[in-house]
């Protein structure tokens, strides 16, 4: 019985924090983090990735997606552990639902360094034209802003969607 | 006595405009004793030396042919752009942008990472040298 109501209110405070839409994934605020990643690319979020991606490709930072990202020593155990602490599948990311989500498609065996490569981004622009992509004002599926425009804040809500050249993005069923 | 310092002051700036903060300039000048341990012919670093490696086109670490001006541009005043990500990189001019050269750790951050991802190497005390004084001209 009081399993059910502990279920049940899991389940209601779910719901409410879906409802809210700014909940999709904690957002990126580290000062360190932001200033050492998001100089050549978006500051993804850490929950956009479980932890055990995040510490592969930071032991990999001199090969980082084909380009030199090496960091000092002590930078690097810093944004590591801030990565880590705030991963798709750590407490800070409960209540999450972009997170859970994500982290839910990865396989447990397997630690996708790309999180436009994991099974539930893919299945969420799967329908997306693919010159709305390649297009000059996007370039790939890495650069969340050009078409989220409230991905700095943490969301991805299909309202707040706006491919450039394309008209306003709708897409059957729910926000999901 | 407040004019007097005030003066001092505004010698101080003018003599500091257009050359390197100190610790810029105990790096560079580190940089100057490498060089001249690897070549006993160095005198200094050279601006024009520093144009050619920056504007040069290489193979580079992703394979394909790059150069530092594919990302910064060939004008350095203005904001360049990450060809891969299309993420904005804000002037390498220290005119345009005046926090460029002024941070001896992230200097050397970036130009062990760009050599790497244009020359597949790191670069020589004598060609960061070069690229610097390139840079700091502009």
């Amino acid at each position: 019985m009081h399993k059910k109501i502990i279920i049940s209110a899991i389940l209601l405070s779910g719901i409410v924090f879906a409802d809210e839409g700014g909940r999709d994934v904690a957002p990126a605020k580290n000062t360190m983090y932001l200033k050492e990643c998001a100089s050549c690319h978006f500051g993804y979020q850490p929950g956009l990735l479980p932890k055990r991606s995040w510490t592969k490709m930071m032991n990999n930072l001199d090969n980082h997606f084909g380009t030199d990202a090496s960091l000092d020593p002590k930078t690097k155990a810093y944004i590591t552990r801030y990565l880590t602490l705030n991963s798709a599948d750590s407490v800070n990311a409960g209540g999450y639902k972009r997170s859970y989500k994500i982290n839910n498609s990865i396989s447990t065996n397997q630690a996708p360094l790309r999180i436009s490569q994991t099974p539930y981004f893919l299945r969420e622009h799967r329908e997306v034209p693919k010159q709305a992509i390649t297009q000059k004002a996007v370039g790939s599926l890495a650069n969340c802003t050009a078409c989220h425009t409230t991905a700095f804040e943490g969301s991805y809500s299909e309202r707040a969607i706006k491919i450039p050249n394309f008209r306003n993005w709708e897409e059957e069923g729910d926000d999901d | 006595m407040k004019k007097y310092i005030l003066g001092m002051t505004l010698c101080v700036i003018s003599i500091n405009a257009g050359g390197f903060n100190p610790p810029m300039q105990a790096y560079i000048n580190t940089l100057k004793t490498q060089a001249k341990q690897a070549d006993t012919g160095f005198s200094d670093f050279d601006a024009k030396r520093g144009e050619k490696i920056f504007l040069s086109k290489h193979i580079g670490k992703r394979g394909t042919e790059v150069s530092c001006a594919s990302c910064h541009s060939q004008n350095l005043t203005s904001a360049g752009k990450n060809p891969v990500t299309n993420k904005s990189i804000k002037p390498l001019a220290p005119s345009a942008n005046p926090s460029r050269l002024t941070e001896v750790a992230e200097v050397q951050k970036w130009l062990k990472r760009n050599f790497n991802d244009v020359y597949k190497r790191e670069g020589t005390a004598q060609e960061k040298g070069d690229v610097l004084y390139y840079i700091k001209s502009k």
